[in-house]
């Protein structure tokens, strides 16, 4: 069930900053402008924490506080109390108040934030899945500078951002002015560098939930263990082998990988199918593949080619796929074409959807079909 | 010349650490204190928002800006484009928040050295070619900071004392 924060400001500013504040927790807001409809609305929506102004017309935060001592359901409520004034006498008054913790305007975001989150815990928003064709920023944390190159090509076709950094502690101030959506780190790195690096990252809020994939030799077994162990979300040996870097990182990100299948050639979309096709596979080539279409379209695509010959095991999943693949080129009035080994040739002829689908041999057959 | 115990020089000095602050807090930008214009320096609409302290020691301070810097300030504390900032009373708002918090922690200053005060709520005034002038005998202090491109002036205004 999602936290409840009841902010209770007359300004209009501050209780937008603190909306603000908390946009990506997994929490709902609600709002007051002065004592009186404070201990309404708390009343109603028994909120987990109270952001509490102090000077407020109608009813203070004083008073407010105070009726909220008296009442068996709203006194173990916990309040932070926001004033504008540090001096000492106020603070000593805020403190014998009972309040929980206090924060002076002018104020980070942050550090409200981290004050309620030690009071009570504020998960983080879930993500919206990342996909292949996304920006995606890399940090490598690795102090041979030609590994950093090696991962650097390695992932040159996609559009990810691969930045390389030699130590540590310069990792963790590059995370401090932007957060990486994952983490490469040399196991190697001195100090326990890497282990060091993870533990910080995963004490903080911003970046506990950035994945680690550890770097060591394919004969480190002990240490990749240990690794996995503490929490690394995968480890990738040297020497490096590209296509598993890149499959450990979409694992660790849990990427969308859908579009990776997908390529523009003289006003065609070709989509190659993998070696195996699940369902869960099937269903999102299925979404991905109505898009492309869809976007395609717009764009000038005369045709979509689906090369089904890499299939190791066609099987029904794959008819499924097609079927649903040739009802979006239906809608969208695209024509399409099938390119087929002979084992998907065979398969197509047990099911009825797929006897008479023309099968084509090659790309050029199937451009011109 | 000084009111009470603290020179008004001290209160400015204050004044001017307080700005800093909150524009290095709330903007993560500097406010570089700065020979202030005369009479703001311009015929550009302003924004000057006020606050008022009265107890051992009685004052005013206005915040002033242009109308466009206010703006500018308003899209960024709320994190919005200013295309979707409508009428005034988003940027009022703002600009009485925002002195709010810099004479708050003169106050708090101003009350930790014996002189415990209360402030009055925020009010704004809007216009162009205005000047504020007090009518009973009151020190005056003006304040300038630059702000990237832009400019703040902070009026002082303290009661003299008997």
């Amino acid at each position: 069930m999602k936290k409840k924060i009841l902010s209770v400001d007359d300004s209009k500013t501050i209780r937008l900053i603190i909306q603000k504040a908390f946009r990506n927790h997994d929490c709902q807001i609600f709002e007051a402008g002065d004592g009186q409809e404070g201990l309404a609305m708390a009343a109603k929506e028994k909120p987990d924490i109270i952001i509490l102004d102090l000077t407020m017309p109608v009813m203070d935060g004083y008073e407010m506080l105070t009726k909220m001592k008296a009442l068996p359901e709203l006194q173990n409520i916990p309040v932070i109390m926001l004033t504008a004034e540090a001096g000492k006498d106020n603070v000593l008054r805020i403190a014998k108040m009972g309040v929980r913790d206090y924060v002076i305007k002018p104020f980070k975001e942050d550090v409200i934030v981290a004050k309620v989150g030690k009071i009570i815990e504020l998960p983080l928003k879930p993500a919206a899945p990342k996909k292949y064709d996304d920006e995606i920023r890399l940090l490598v944390v690795e102090d041979k500078p030609a590994i950093i190159a090696q991962i650097q090509k390695a992932l040159g076709h996609t559009r990810w951002k691969v930045e390389g950094l030699a130590q540590a502690a310069q990792a963790v101030d590059a995370c401090a002015k932007q957060v990486s959506d994952i983490i490469i780190a040399s196991l190697s790195l001195p100090e326990e560098g890497a282990y060091d690096l993870f533990t910080k990252l995963r004490g903080d809020s911003k970046t506990k939930g950035v994945p680690f994939i550890g770097l060591c030799l394919e004969s480190a077994t002990e240490e990749q263990s240990k690794a996995r162990q503490a929490g690394f979300a995968g480890v990738v040996t040297k020497p490096i082998q590209p296509d598993k870097l890149e499959a450990a990182i979409c694992r660790a990100l849990n990427l969308d990988t859908a579009s990776r299948y997908f390529q523009e050639r003289e006003g065609t979309i070709v989509l190659t199918m993998p070696e195996q096709l699940d369902s869960t596979l099937a269903d999102k080539l299925s979404l991905c593949s109505r898009e492309k279409v869809m976007s395609g379209v717009e764009s000038g695509i005369g045709k979509l080619v689906i090369d089904l010959s890499p299939l190791k095991s066609p099987n029904l999943d794959m008819v499924q796929f097609v079927v649903s693949v040739a009802e979006a080129c239906s809608e969208f009035s695209l024509s399409y074409a099938l390119i087929g080994s002979e084992a998907v040739i065979q398969e197509c002829k047990k099911y009825e959807e797929s006897q008479g689908w023309r099968i084509t041999e090659n790309l050029a057959d199937a451009m011109a079909a | 010349m000084t009111t009470q115990s603290i020179p008004i020089e001290e209160v400015c000095d204050w004044l001017n650490t307080s700005v800093s602050d909150v524009f290095s807090t709330m903007f993560s930008s500097e406010a570089q204190s700065v020979p202030p214009l005369d009479s703001h320096g311009t015929t550009e609409p302003l924004v000057i928002g006020s606050v008022g302290f009265v107890g051992e020691m009685n004052g005013v301070v206005y915040i002033s800006v242009t109308a466009a810097f206010a703006r500018t300030l308003t899209s960024r504390m709320l994190g919005m484009p200013e295309a979707e900032i409508e009428g005034h009373e988003m940027v009022n708002d703002v600009i009485g928040e925002l002195s709010n918090m810099i004479v708050g922690s003169v106050k708090s200053r101003l009350c930790d050295r014996g002189a415990p005060c209360v402030l009055t709520i925020p009010s704004i005034v809007r216009g162009q070619n205005f000047e504020v002038q007090p009518i009973k005998p009151s020190e005056r202090r003006l304040l300038g900071f630059q702000c990237g491109t832009d400019h703040l002036a902070v009026e002082f205004l303290m009661k003299l004392s008997k």
